[in-house]
């Protein structure tokens, strides 16, 4: 209530000052066209936006352009194992990153893998962010004994380091790509939940909720249409962040060999298949691989900045 | 005065380059973890392979794998259901008391009296009926029934002190306290999860080692041991990975500080395969619905697998040449092996026709499941198998699970077709355990998940059993071998190769069971 000064332009505070479900309407217009353009606005914000062009399109064209299909065992051939980038396959064609040590083609496995561990990380974070803003968004609105049982779930998750929470649900539940998801989500929920929660506390209290309330509409349509709109922003912002640490999450499961299966590699299983050759010279198996985490870990975290710097008034330079 | 000076130089560096003047330690890099130091505890290789520093079996198993004399200076049958042990005399426990046929007594009921044991040791006891004490250095053993390697599973029971052990439990061997043995180390600390530290027991009565002091250090991961050794923190390791193996003989200064002993070990990997099952769970049609019938029941789907198995290619990528390719149960030179046996043919094209034949001309499905750290590159071997079931139209997926999460699974028979690997140093032991046909009381087939059951073959097993005459037996266990592959219950993949590497003074008489006994490592 004490942000909506009454000097503020509407434009430097939009969030703040609006009524109901007049942000989220502003955000999706500026979605449509001045969005992009003022993400972009500066080169910081031009490079993430190419990296994440780049990273999207290999992920989700590559599969249809990719020279093999490494997810079919019967498509590789044990006797290419591990020849150098370049290399000429005996069924022909190029390995032109090299292959691993099944005899896959390792730009085709990685083009395949990103797509894995992004669909897995999305799909992980995603429904850490349902959750979590679900019942932050409760516990805000109604506060009492629901919001301090799930402030003391949220302390508990967040007490704990992430990897540990979701090796020990895999360690429980065996190996699997949507178990993973799950494990992602349950070690990331409270992130989203804590935020959704302080942002409804504020909202709460402001002259639209009470306006609202005083109108005699249900809690599902307070939180639905009143309160989650406004709250979005912050969760926005988070989601891009959190999607990173998904994928760097779900690397590391797959590196310890409790992600994706043998035969269906994502980029963490295919580090974890060069790294014992990495010694011995051979050393596109991991390296590549790693190489296209990172610009895809870079890429996001670069545009989650870029988006909190755009969705954030106070951090509006121009 | 120059000289004097020179000379004072030169005399520590004289000392320190002569290796019989230097306090002789060794270090060796385990590539897995002891659980306890109880020597009855647990069934399972690495707490063997520790507590054979410190205790002795009556009968011992040499580098080949034959049975040679240990505590027993000689056994015999007396008659075909009773054995005479004569134990060496002179042989004193760490603490300085004589060795008696009372600790042998005590030893070979010991395992039984540990219920709480994981892995009990009790199926090398079990055919023992009787036992007495004619004097002090003699032992008579009665078995109920015929049975040919007693001495075989004497070579699995170590001899404890019954005077420290009576009283003891499985805590007071990881103490120390109860931890004397006849073996040449005796403990000085036990540091778990990390080191066991030994020393020299010196009143061992046979060829004392050459070092002080040895410190089994545990490395399981393969990166940290072999790096380990590079750096010069451990003289000895063993489980070289295949990758590392070529690195160590290729590269020149590598070969020049450090040396590789290598064997084909008595591990032989096979996939087993449900032949008990009409509708087997992991078996489907291409679609993913289940068939009408286990077509794994055909002979002609296994000899069909069996075939479109490159096992050259196998052994020489998958496994970096750690593997030799494998038609029988145990390896060569094992009795029961054979001299030459037939190989089994890589065929992909006759593969198919068979396939074709059977009534599966477009394949099935088939989701082939096993450890993923257990066995050398057990996971990269089964997408291995992967490729080749799929090139005749198997498509095949590949599950893999932590040991002990498998180990749970097969034992209820849970899967479809699974790896496993059997060290055995008798064909008939193997048989028996993998193929004879599952009897809980008597112990057959304790491990015949597929429960491949055949009279004949049976009955061959058991006659090698029955036999006290080391000749006949290792015949007798050869054509149940024989018998046996040509229906194919198992299919046959590798025997292991196992490597140590050591720096370049020292030598090592590489074991076909696999083990390191640090005792015989000797400097050059």
């Amino acid at each position: 209530m004490s942000e909506s000064r009454p000097d503020s332009t509407p434009d430097s505070t939009p969030i703040s000052t609006s009524a109901g479900g007049g942000v989220a309407a502003r955000c999706m217009g500026r979605f449509s066209s001045s969005f992009l353009a003022r993400f972009a606005a500066n080169p910081a914000g031009k490079l993430a936006l190419l990296l994440l062009a780049l990273t999207l399109l290999t992920a989700f064209a590559g599969p249809f352009l990719a020279p093999q299909d490494p997810y079919d065992p019967a498509a590789l051939d044990i006797l290419d194992a591990r020849l150098p980038p370049g290399s000429a396959a005996a069924a022909g064609g190029t390995y032109l990153l090299g292959s691993d040590e099944q005899g896959r083609d390792l730009l085709s496995a990685m083009v395949y893998g990103l797509r894995l561990s992004l669909v897995v990380a999305g799909a992980g974070t995603g429904l850490a962010c349902l959750l979590g803003a679900a019942l932050g968004l409760t516990a805000g609105y109604f506060g009492g004994r629901w919001e301090r049982l799930v402030l003391a779930l949220a302390d508990l998750q967040l007490s704990f380091p992430a990897l540990l929470i979701a090796l020990a649900l895999l360690a429980l539940s065996g190996p699997g790509l949507f178990k993973v998801a799950l494990a992602l989500a349950a070690s990331q929920w409270a992130y989203f939940a804590r935020s959704a929660r302080a942002a409804a506390l504020v909202e709460s209290g402001k002259d639209y909720m009470a306006a609202a309330r005083l109108q005699g509409l249900s809690h599902a349509r307070l939180l639905w249409r009143h309160l989650l709109p406004n709250c979005l922003p912050p969760l926005l912002v988070i989601l891009p962040l959190q999607l990173a640490a998904a994928i760097s999450l779900e690397a590391t499961l797959s590196f310890l060999g409790l992600g994706a299966p043998a035969t269906e590699p994502s980029l963490g299983r295919l580090i974890a298949n060069g790294f014992a050759y990495l010694l011995s010279g051979q050393y596109w198996i991991s390296l590549y691989p790693g190489l296209l985490l990172t610009l895809a870990v870079t890429a996001i975290t670069l545009a989650a900045d870029r988006l909190a710097a755009v969705l954030d008034p106070r951090r509006q330079e121009d | 005065m120059a000289r004097r000076l020179l000379l004072s130089f030169l005399l520590p560096l004289l000392l320190l380059a002569s290796p019989s003047l230097r306090a002789a330690g060794l270090s060796v890099g385990l590539a897995a973890d002891v659980s306890s130091l109880d020597p009855h505890y647990l069934n399972a290789a690495p707490n063997i392979a520790v507590a054979s520093h410190f205790f002795e079996t009556l009968v011992a198993v040499d580098k080949d794998g034959q049975l040679v004399p240990g505590l027993a200076q000689s056994w015999q049958a007396v008659n075909p259901t009773t054995w005479e042990f004569k134990l060496r005399p002179g042989v004193k426990f760490h603490d300085g008391s004589p060795l008696t046929a009372e600790d042998v007594v005590f030893s070979l009921e010991r395992p039984a009296s540990l219920t709480q044991s994981p892995g009990p040791f009790t199926g090398f006891t079990r055919a023992i009926s009787g036992k007495k004490v004619v004097d002090a250095h003699t032992l008579r053993l009665t078995t109920a029934q015929p049975y040919g390697p007693l001495p075989l599973d004497l070579a699995s029971i170590f001899i404890v002190s019954k005077k420290a052990a009576a009283k003891a439990g499985t805590e007071d061997f990881n103490s120390g306290k109860a931890l004397v043995g006849t073996g040449p180390f005796r403990l000085l600390k036990f540091r778990r999860g990390e080191a066991v530290e030994l020393a020299r027991f010196d009143g061992y009565w046979g060829e004392k080692p050459a070092w002080d002091t040895l410190t089994l250090r545990i490395l399981p991961a393969d990166a940290a041991r072999l790096a380990a050794l590079l750096a010069g923190q451990v003289d000895m390791i063993e489980g070289v990975p295949g990758a590392d193996v070529a690195r160590l003989k290729k590269d020149a200064r590598l070969s020049a500080n450090f040396r590789l002993e290598q064997r084909v070990s008595w591990r032989t990997l096979f996939l087993q395969l449900d032949l008990f099952r009409d509708a087997s769970p992991f078996v489907t049609d291409l679609a993913g619905k289940p068939l009408a019938k286990n077509p794994l029941k055909d002979l002609k789907v296994r000899q069909a697998l069996s075939r479109s198995i490159n096992r050259e290619a196998l052994a020489a990528r998958t496994l970096d040449g750690l593997g030799v390719p494998a038609s029988r149960l145990v390896a060569p030179g094992i009795p029961g092996h054979g001299q030459q046996p037939a190989a089994e043919p890589y065929d992909p094209e006759g593969a198919k026709r068979l396939l074709a034949e059977a009534g599966y001309p477009q394949g099935f499905a088939l989701t082939l499941h096993g450890p993923n750290n257990r066995y050398l590159n057990d996971e990269q071997i089964l997408q291995t198998l992967a490729q080749f079931f799929g090139r005749i139209g198997v498509k095949t997926k590949v599950e893999t699970l932590p040991l002990a999460a498998y180990f749970g699974r097969l034992r209820h028979a849970d899967f479809s077709a699974a790896l496993l690997g059997w060290g055995s140093l008798s064909g008939d032991f193997a048989l028996r355990t993998l193929l004879g046909t599952p009897d809980e009381k008597s112990g057959w087939g304790a491990w015949n998940w597929g429960r491949f059951s055949d009279a004949r073959v049976d009955a061959d097993i058991r006659s090698a059993l029955a036999s006290t005459d080391p000749a006949r037996r290792s015949r007798a266990a050869e054509t149940a071998m024989d018998q046996a592959m040509q229906q194919l219950p198992v299919i046959p993949l590798h025997h292991q190769v196992a490597t140590w590497a050591l720096r370049a003074g020292l030598t090592y008489p590489a074991r076909i069971d696999e083990f390191t006994f640090a005792a015989q490592v000797r400097p050059r």
